[in-house]
């Protein structure tokens, strides 16, 4: 297996169409933002290069000021990761569904859903992963603004 | 039980949880059943949902560190490793060798614990409690092996920002090789155990088969990646803590049955039992410790570590304050999940329990964060569950 | 004075009384040999009898949309089937209560009767556990039931009496273990098929399917139930040992001949995996029913 410096070099290569804006914030990783849009022709092109696998999905909230929120996929192969940036709108956010390149994302996908408020278009199953039945449908539990409501509420009782 | 319509339509399903008795923790796993043919499978977490990733956000980096370290009962210590990896690289803190040698022998007697945990449950899944009672009996060896290295059976509580708590004293070292001796014995039983009684093979060989190329697809990662022929250990991949200075042979298999995964998982305990006395034997001399800095530099990172049951992924990211600003866990199990789905269709109920067992799924892994809500739907805070708590146990 | 001593003889000793107490002593050793074999303690020696006055003093929960007559009738009738086949068996070691000739067909099928109540009783809820479980049941049960009929009728053919007080003179006198090999091998397979022991409990797996057939049962059913397989327990052991072993003549005889009986099964209990029902099946149908079948032909040939 080559090493993770040539890996990275071997994504760069594969992103290198849809990605302008690389960051290695530490050794071994690599960063690549990379828009909505572009998202699944980016995955396929890893996919079609055999390059790594899908480790997770994170969803960041960057907070109300910043109005965004990042949707990080995170691929692997040996010690190398690369993580495609998905900057996306905090108000009727949504990302395409990778579920048709790569299966197992679907409960990334439905955790990233579900937790962050995030419409995952086109993702095979909707149904609740981890929330409880009874959990508020608009209320979205990794949020930075999440239970500020209810707080105030409380005070004021 | 209820009486609903499913039973005199086409689909009849067979609720395995959340409570039920082949679950040692909630989930729950609905099997569509053709006679004993499951059809069709779904499942749904969060029965163990807590919340942690969300706490984290509220608790300083010392005080995460201990719930993190609770999100899993039996693989704690990886838990509690890869966030201090993390944080210690986000902060640019070199940990001393000897903290991380430590830190790898607790990582692979906890393999050992979680392994013979296992070993014990896919039996008793399978219906051979006599193996069932007999690794459990032998599993308390490496049990009372933690609570005298730790002071702790479970949640052991080894890692500190910046190194570990205690040291390995020769003394320990004796009852740790001591242990071990006994253990590689009894291991080698259990092997000959799996490999050669007939009636057990009938449940296991050719059960659950996970094609090298589906175990791709799937993207399942430790001993259930391993037992398909796939190299998918991050000890082996990208060597952290120690695991540089004592190389892991990966240990493979290429059926991909249930015979295989146990073949791969008790053959890992022969190389964990090899990897802690090479530790024990050269354990590098100084200090525990190194200073950490209470607040961590702004930044992000990964930090992979190999749980017994496969990767564990966490994604940190830190403001520059005393908090984490995002602390992101992925556990094998959710990788796993995927995988028992789709072998399952096609197979006998009678088979279920087993391949369930097969990946040694961990619910309280998977689900980790909580819902608490009361009546209106809204929803608590921390502080204020905690305050209620307070109020709560002070009015009794 | 007649009456009287039926009425004993029903209620008290050989059937009634004495049985239930001896069933559940046998049912106690069987788990605590098996719990020591398996490295457990194991229960005290008095926990089947409080189990069962604590089932029979609790409430009995009869589920919706289940037929209740039936629900609560079939484990009184499991339990007078088995209850009725020991009065024809040597129980004790004292001549059987009754005798008839022919009497060999109905203790079996009065043996077989607590399956077919465990089955039905399963079917009736509305369980998927119970449904599933019941289907299991009863599938197992067409699948041992005809070898092990056949493996009781092996010694009855060499006696040449379906009457089985007949059948244990024969068996005291003539070595039947030896003569007919495979038809105790399958005898006492076809028992612990019969008391769904390990490896043929599929049908109460519960790892899959929670208590089977009994999943609905609490309290009085679910202890009549158990009562019954405690007798059935007794009545297998003493066929087996009365047919097999060279009859019983004695209470001693009895008592060492099916405690030696019990001994094998608890070792065969602890060794085994649980088959699936497929495996179990094909295990009856291709090997236990032909062999006992070629044992048949062979015992024929040799009368003749």
């Amino acid at each position: 297996m080559s090493s993770a410096q040539e890996r990275l070099a071997a994504a760069r290569d594969i992103l290198a169409a849809w990605v302008n804006d690389f960051q290695e914030p530490e050794p071994e990783r690599l960063d690549a933002g990379i828009a909505p849009a572009d998202l699944m022709a980016a995955v396929r092109a890893l996919q079609t290069a055999h390059w790594g696998y899908l480790a997770a999905i994170t969803g960041l909230d960057l907070g109300a000021e910043a109005g965004q929120l990042e949707v990080l996929y995170h691929f692997c192969s040996g010690a190398a990761v690369m993580t495609l940036r998905v900057p996306i709108p905090r108000q009727e956010s949504s990302v395409p569904s990778i579920c048709e390149i790569i299966p197992s994302a679907s409960v990334f996908e439905r955790e990233l859903a579900e937790m962050l408020g995030v419409t995952v278009i086109g993702t095979p199953n909707t149904d609740r992963l981890f929330l409880a039945d009874d959990w508020p449908l608009d209320s979205y539990p990794l949020r930075k603004d999440a239970f500020v409501g209810s707080a105030e509420k409380e005070q004021g009782a | 039980m209820s009486t609903d319509g499913n039973l005199s339509g086409k689909r009849f399903i067979v609720p395995i949880g959340p409570q039920h008795p082949a679950l040692k923790e909630p989930g729950h796993f609905s099997f569509t059943v053709d006679g004993e043919i499951v059809t069709d499978a779904s499942v749904r977490l969060g029965y163990a949902h807590r919340g942690i990733e969300k706490a984290t956000e509220s608790r300083n980096w010392t005080q995460s560190l201990y719930l993190l370290e609770r999100i899993c009962g039996i693989c704690s210590h990886v838990h509690a490793l890869a966030y201090c990896l993390g944080v210690e690289k986000l902060a640019g803190v070199e940990v001393p060798p000897r903290a991380q040698a430590i830190r790898v022998l607790v990582a692979e007697l906890e393999r050992i614990h979680s392994h013979f945990l296992w070993l014990g449950v896919a039996a008793h899944e399978a219906g051979f409690d006599t193996l069932f009672m007999y690794t459990w009996r032998d599993r308390e060896t490496v049990m009372d092996i933690l609570e005298a290295l730790t002071g702790n059976r479970v949640n052991y509580s080894a890692n500190v920002l910046g190194g570990v708590k205690f040291d390995v004293t020769p003394e320990i070292g004796d009852t740790i090789r001591r242990g071990l001796e006994f253990l590689e014995g009894r291991t080698h039983h259990y092997l000959e155990v799996v490999t050669t009684d007939q009636v057990f093979l009938q449940r296991t060989r050719g059960v659950g088969v996970m094609s090298l190329e589906q175990a791709e697809t799937l993207g399942v990662v430790g001993p259930t990646a391993r037992a398909s022929g796939m190299i998918r250990d991050i000890r082996v991949e990208a060597p952290y803590a120690a695991y540089a200075d004592y190389p892991v042979q990966p240990v493979l298999a290429e059926a991909g049955d249930l015979e295989a995964r146990f073949i791969v998982r008790i053959k890992e305990l022969f190389e964990s039992y090899r990897i802690i006395r090479q530790i024990l034997d050269t354990l590098p001399v100084g200090e525990l410790q190194t200073r950490m800095p209470r607040r961590v530099k702004a930044g992000e990172t990964v930090s992979r570590v190999e749980a017994p049951r496969g990767e564990l992924f966490y994604f940190i990211k830190s403001n520059g304050t005393d908090n984490p600003e995002r602390v992101k866990v992925r556990t094998p199990t959710l990788c796993n999940m995927a995988s028992v789905l789709v072998t399952a269709v096609g197979h006998q109920l009678a088979d279920m329990p087993m391949i369930l067992a097969g990946i040694d799924p961990c619910f309280s892994c998977n689900d980790r964060t909580v819902i608490v809500a009361d009546a209106d739907g809204a929803a608590y805070t921390w502080e204020q569950i905690r305050h209620h708590g307070i109020a709560f146990y002070q009015g009794k | 004075m007649d009456v009287l001593r039926t009425l004993f003889t029903l209620m008290i000793f050989p059937g009634g009384l004495f049985i239930l107490f001896n069933g559940m002593v046998y049912e106690w050793a069987d788990r605590k040999l098996v719990a020591r074999l398996q490295n457990r303690v194991g229960p005290r020696w008095f926990q089947p009898l409080a189990d069962m006055l604590k089932l029979l003093a609790k409430e009995e929960v009869v589920p919706a949309s289940v037929d209740a007559r039936l629900f609560i009738g079939l484990p009184v009738i499991a339990l007078a089937g088995v209850l009725t086949a020991a009065l024809y068996l040597p129980i004790a070691g004292l001549p059987p209560a009754y005798g008839f000739p022919g009497d060999l067909i109905v203790t079996v099928y009065m043996l077989s009767l607590l399956t077919l109540c465990t089955g039905i009783a399963g079917a009736n809820t509305n369980n998927r556990f119970s449904l599933v479980g019941a289907t299991r049941t009863l599938t197992q049960l067409f699948s041992y039931e005809a070898p092990f009929m056949l493996a009781m009728l092996g010694p009855a053919v060499a006696a040449g009496s379906w009457q089985i007080g007949e059948v244990m003179a024969y068996a005291a006198g003539h070595p039947v273990i030896l003569t007919q090999p495979v038809g105790f091998v399958i005898a006492l397979i076809g028992l612990m098929g019969k008391l769904e022991m390990r490896p043929f409990d599929a049908p109460e797996a519960e790892t899959e399917i929670v208590a089977g057939a009994m999943t609905e049962y609490s309290g009085r059913g679910l202890a009549l139930f158990y009562l019954g397989r405690y007798v059935e327990l007794i009545a297998g052991l003493t066929l087996v040992a009365a047919f097999y072993l060279g009859g019983i003549q004695n209470p001693l005889d009895y008592f060492v001949k099916t405690l030696a009986l019990l001994l094998v099964l608890v070792g065969l209990q602890t060794l085994m995996t649980r088959l699936r029902i497929d495996q179990t099946v094909g295990l009856w149908w291709r090997y236990g029913t032909l062999l006992v079948l070629l044992q048949w032909f062979v015992t024929l040939l040799l009368r003749s």
